[in-house]
Formats: structure tokens, sequence, C-alpha cells
């Protein structure tokens, strides 16, 4: 059985095909990034899988069982406009919306401690969401999303202003939940967060799905074509463009995108008589980053 | 079932334990009775020492007559009104009030009484003192003037009087409505009440109505309707927000009602230890003053609240609320402005017109009611059109309120709207 199964699903507002007949799966307890440019559809889609919306046409089936107000208990679920009962305590909050997923109060009430608990918020449970600083409110929202510890999880970019501590702690509920057999949709547009924490992958354009599989055989295909070089130094000897199709600069470290049958030893010895200092020097598969932009300036050519 | 539940509870709790809430359900009544108690306490404050007044008679004859008709006694047996002097037709009428309005001001006199020398063609009479507003006192100068006046027309025409006040008492009216199912005492606060009926039913439908509306906003403003609306159907959404907040306001009522039933038991209980004899007015209301404006004020309050419910989707800021909350809260001052025709002709066509249409029929037909019971069949129908057409406005306003509650940036002209009724 597949976490979410999408059956040619078209979704129109107006005049504007927000979803165009999309086919995609989702396999239990994977960690699945949902990619795509601003406006691709990604929300929309997300809003169907969790009852928000309906689709137009085709089917969505969410655990096993078609998309409805009863599957929407199985979802915990994190938009990416955070947002909570301003005036409220964050206690009666996370209640009752533990309590609106099917949770008694008692139980929720007992979560929500714990869960308050272990994301450092504790000493705020009383205290109004007004009160609690941005990041605090994302942790508090969270919470909301996990506490009845749905099977299907489903996060829209998770990590956004919260601090490199922060972000780990939400990091490893993340990975726990998903050892615990939970399957987690991310969508975010920060790469390195998805090649670090995605199984597989659908990425969108324009409402369709125009790249979608497993990250890592995704990344295979296109076999290991880029330079990674750290160095300092004149960055001249990169001027090679019969060798180096594109140059994405970081700073400190470069990336190289090779023409095909270029030989990286070639750019090896230009940067040695240049007199260049390499600390790092690695053929690699290109980053999910180019991938994505490729990908979708296709879509659009 | 249990998540509409769980959303009544919340906007019920949220709302009742706000400041906002205990200040306008204990302030309200506190302030108003606090007003009434005070102006009371003001206008009927008995003086606790005898008050020296002095008259200037400048008719001349009259002062004996006025003293004579103040003869109160302070409740330890002092007389109330002590008279230091009285001047008949003195020489110069403002070197007196000159000298009287100096002793006054050096606290010797409390006040004199000025009798101009015309009185009895008409002219008025003046009490010069430092509290002018003290009621019981002028209430006691003026009947003493009065009658002092009346024996002197009637001395003049050879009627001499004993005991005056016997014969120039007045005599009080009573009113009767004749009404269809027969008759029933007027009280003097029959107005006041059908006013109050209109006004309560009028700030009622507004207030809550509004703060349906603002709810429904803070949800969209905030965004946890997105949240919301993946765990709850937008339809219990909407139903136990509205149900809340009608518990609200119903709580509210009660605490209103229940104080001042006790507010007038107390008064009562008071009044008769005291007044030996008085009795409080007793407000006994037919039962149609009950009955008839709770069913209409509960198809009214779902009417219009579920139209706030949907303005307050359409929008995605307080500003754009502002304009747009207008016409459906002119409706509702309509209603007051139009209350007049139906005071001064129950039953024209023009009254009769008015509260067979289903937004004003809420309060205009309740108010028709208390002044005059109309006939049965115009009761029904005006309620079945009233109950219809909230039955169809409440699901208009769910279709707006489900789509609305997702849509962010501008509010949707005339035709989106249209076409988002047109979903199903």
């Amino acid at each position: 059985m597949e976490a979410v199964v999408f059956e040619q699903v078209s979704k129109r507002f107006d005049s504007v095909v927000a979803v165009d007949n999309l086919s995609l799966r989702v396999g239990q307890g994977a960690v699945f990034g949902l990619l795509g440019p601003n406006g691709a559809g990604k929300t929309t889609s997300l809003r169907m899988i969790l009852h928000i919306l309906a689709p137009d046409e085709g089917t969505i089936q969410v655990l096993g069982q078609a998309a409805s107000g009863r599957t929407q208990d199985l979802i915990g679920y994190l938009p990416e406009e955070r947002g909570l009962y301003a005036r409220m305590k964050v206690r009666e909050v996370l209640v009752f919306l533990a309590a609106l997923k099917g949770l008694s109060e008692v139980e929720a009430l007992k979560r929500v401690r714990q869960w308050l608990e272990r994301l450092e918020l504790a000493a705020w449970a009383e205290k109004r969401i007004n009160d609690l600083s941005k990041g605090m409110q994302q942790k508090a929202q969270f919470i909301a999303a996990v506490i009845h510890q749905p099977p299907l999880l489903i996060l829209d970019e998770p990590f956004s202003g919260l601090d490199p501590v922060n972000a780990t702690l939400i990091k490893d509920i993340m990975l726990e939940l998903r050892a615990q057999g939970s399957t987690i949709i991310l969508s975010t547009h920060r790469m390195e967060q998805v090649e670090m924490m995605c199984d597989a992958i659908c990425l969108i354009s324009r409402g369709r799905s125009v790249l979608a599989g497993d990250l890592r055989a995704i990344k295979q295909s296109y076999g290991k074509n880029t330079l990674r070089i750290e160095y300092s130094g004149d960055d001249n000897f990169l001027d090679l463009p019969h060798l180096v199709e594109k140059l994405n600069h970081f700073g400190a470290v470069v990336e190289a995108k090779l023409r095909p049958g270029a030989d990286p030893q070639e750019i090896l010895k230009a940067a040695v008589a240049r007199g260049v200092r390499l600390s790092r020097f690695e053929l690699v598969e290109p980053p999910l980053h180019d991938i994505f932009i490729e990908k979708v300036s296709e879509g659009h050519a | 079932m249990r998540k509409i539940w769980l959303v009544i509870k919340r906007e019920y709790l949220t709302r009742v334990r706000s400041r906002g809430f205990i200040l306008s359900t204990v302030g309200l009544p506190l302030f108003s009775v606090g007003i009434f108690a005070v102006t009371l306490a003001l206008a009927t404050r008995q003086t606790d020492h005898t008050l020296k007044i002095s008259i200037a008679d400048n008719l001349g004859g009259l002062a004996p007559e006025i003293v004579a008709e103040l003869q109160e006694n302070l409740p330890d047996g002092q007389p109330l009104y002590q008279v230091v002097r009285t001047w008949d037709r003195p020489p110069s009428e403002k070197k007196v009030q000159e000298e009287l309005s100096e002793q006054i001001r050096r606290g010797q006199l409390d006040g004199f009484l000025e009798v101009p020398k015309d009185i009895l063609e008409g002219n008025i009479a003046t009490f010069h003192s430092q509290s002018p507003e003290d009621f019981q006192t002028n209430r006691d100068i003026n009947r003493a003037i009065d009658n002092a006046v009346i024996a002197r027309h009637l001395s003049d025409r050879g009627i001499y009087v004993d005991n005056l006040s016997d014969v120039v008492r007045g005599v009080e009216l009573s009113l009767v409505r004749v009404t269809r199912t027969g008759e029933a005492q007027e009280k003097g606060q029959g107005l006041l009440v059908r006013l109050s009926i209109v006004m309560i039913l009028y700030i009622t439908l507004l207030a809550y109505g509004v703060m349906t509306m603002r709810s429904v906003l803070e949800e969209k403003t905030t965004r946890i309707i997105e949240i919301l609306a993946s765990s709850v159907k937008p339809s219990h959404l909407l139903g136990g927000k509205i149900l809340g907040v009608a518990a609200v306001g119903l709580t509210q009522y009660l605490i209103w009602t229940l104080s001042a039933a006790l507010i007038f038991a107390y008064g009562a209980a008071v009044g008769s230890a005291f007044l030996p004899g008085t009795s409080v007015p007793s407000f006994r209301l037919p039962a149609s003053f009950l009955v008839y404006p709770l069913i209409f004020f509960l198809a009214g309050y779902f009417l219009y609240v579920s139209l706030y419910a949907a303005l307050g989707a359409m929008v995605s800021s307080e500003e754009e609320l502002q304009q747009l909350h207008l016409p459906v809260t002119m409706l509702l001052v309509l209603c007051v402005i139009l209350s007049p025709i139906i005071m001064r002709d129950p039953n024209s066509p023009l009254a009769v017109t008015l509260t067979m249409i289903p937004l004003f029929s809420p309060i205009l037909m309740v108010f028709r009611i208390t002044v005059q019971t109309p006939p049965f069949w115009q009761i029904a129908l005006s309620l079945a059109l009233c109950v219809l057409t909230t039955v169809g406005v409440v699901q208009l306003s769910a279709k707006i309120y489900r789509l609305g509650i997702l849509m962010y940036g501008k509010r949707p002209s005339l035709a989106e709207l249209l076409r988002w009724l047109r979903y199903t």
C-alpha cells in the first residue's frame, strides 16, 4: 500500500489550471520531496491530499482510502503560512487542534505537555501565542502537526525561520517519526535539504510532473558530470569553455558542469599550471539544484 | 459532530473568558444602573439641616401664604424650612436682591425666593440658591408659591378655601390598550419597552454579526484556517462558530435577565420595607412579547450572522471589511429608522409590506407585534418567508465561506462571487 496515490488529477481555478493531469506515488515510510517553482501547483496538491480541496478530475488515495474527511485525521500538516490563534494560550491551542484530529482532550493534554517539554517550550505553556517569538511559534505549530502521531506528515518549508539548533531538533523528530513508520511529504525550495533527507521526489512545474522517482536513481542517471572544486587563488583557470559548460560559484567552492566527453584531468592541469592551491577536487553527480533548474527551464522552453 | 462540538466549545470559552465579554456583561448593566441610581439619589436627596431662606415679595402680602405652605419637618422634628426674613414690597428690588445674594455667598442663607410684582399676571418667580439642582427643595418651593398664587386668585374672586391642596390636586390619567384578545393596562413604560426591544434586537444582531465576521477574518489573517480546514469540514467550522457565538449571546442575556430580576425583587423588598403601601410597578408582559421575538430573533440571528460570516470570508484585511460590511449593516440600521412607520399605523399597507420582507421582519415584525398584534396569518407568513430566506442565505454563505477562507489577495468581484455560488 502506498501512502499517497494521485491518478490523473486535475484542478482548475476559474481559467487557471493549477494541477494538470498529475499522477504520483508516495511510498510508505519514505521521506518524499514535493518540489517545484513558485506557483507550480504544490500547495494545491497538498491541499487536495488534505481534502481541503477536491480534485476536478482524477482520484486521490491516502493510505489506501479515497481522500475524505476520514483520512484527514491520518495526516499531520505544517502549512507554509504559519499561524495560530494569537490570543489563546499555547496549551489551549494545541489541545484544541489535537482534539480536532481525534485525540481525547485528556490524552491531548498529556501529549501537549510531553511535546512542549521536548521542544523546550514547557515554560511557555500558559503564555499567549502572541507572546512567543517567531521561532517558538514555529515549534508550537510543528507540535500541532505531529501530536496525533500521524501516519502521514506533510511539512511545507519546516525549517524556515529556525536557527540551526532548533532546525536540528525538528530534523531529529522527523527522522524519528520516519523510523516509527510515518511517511513524510516535504515541500521545500531548499535543495540541499532535499538531498540530505529525501528518498524520493516529484518535481512539478506548471501543474505537471516533470521528474519523479527515487532520488539516488535520478542523480545516477545524470552520471558524474560535475566537478566540485575548493581552492584558493585566481579562478581564471576555469575559463575553459570547450570543457566547462556551466560554472556555479559558492564563494569558497565552485561547481563546474563538464561538457560531454570532457576530461577532468585537463582542468586539473590548468589549475596546476596557474599555481592555484586546491584543497578539494572531486567528480560528483550534479546537485539537485542544477537538475531542478534544468528541468524547470526545459519545461518552459 | 464531535468536531462541531469542539469548535463551539472553543468559540464559547475563549469569548466568555475574554476581558471584553466580562466588561460588556458586567459593565453595561452596572453602568446603566449606576447612572440611574446616582441620578435618583441626587434628585431625592433629603437635606439633614434646616434650610434658611428669605422671601422678597414684590407683589405684597403673598409671603405669609408662602411661608404657611412650607411646613415640612426634618426627621428629627426640626422644621425643614426656616424663613429668616420676608421683604414686603421692598423699595429697591435690585438692592434686596444683591444683599440676599451676598448673604448666600457668605453662607448665612441657603436661598431666597424672588416674587415679581406681576406674578398674578403670569410672570415667573425666581429661586436663588447655591444648588439649583436640588430637586426636592425646588419642588417644595414651587408647590408653595403655586398654591399661594392660586389661593390669591381665588380670594380675589371671593372664594376662600381652607385646605387648598385638597382642591388643587391633579387627576391622573390611566391608559388602557384595547387589543384583539382583550384589554390590558397600559403602563407609561409601554412605549419604552417596545423601543428597547427594537434597540436590543438591533444591537444584538449587529454586535454578534460583527463578532462572527471578525472571527472568520481573524482565522484567515492568522492563517490558522489552513490547519482548521485540514481537520474539520468548512460547514462544521462555520456552524460551530455561529452556534458558539450564539451561546455567548444567550449567556450574556441570561446574566442580564437574572440580575435584572434580582434587582427588581430586591428593589421591591426594600421599597415596601421603607415605604409601606407603595409597590414597585410590575412588568407583566404578554406572552407574545416573548415567544415571537425569540423565534424571529433566532431566524434573524442565523440570517445576519451567516451573512456577516460570508463577508468575513470574502476579504483578507480589516480595511476591506470596513467598506464591505456597510450594506449589511445598513439593512439593520434601516430597521430602526423605519420602525416609526410601524408605530404610527401598524396596519397600513406600508407597515404590512415592511414586516413581510425577510431581512426586516426579525426586527420590524417583532416591533409590530408589540405595538398591536397583527392577524395570525401575517405573523405566520412573515415567519415562513424569514425562515425560508434564512435557510437559503445560510447555504449560500456556507458556499462563499468554504471558498473564501482559502482565498487571499483581492476580494472577489460580484461576477466571481456568482461563479463561486455555482460551484457544487
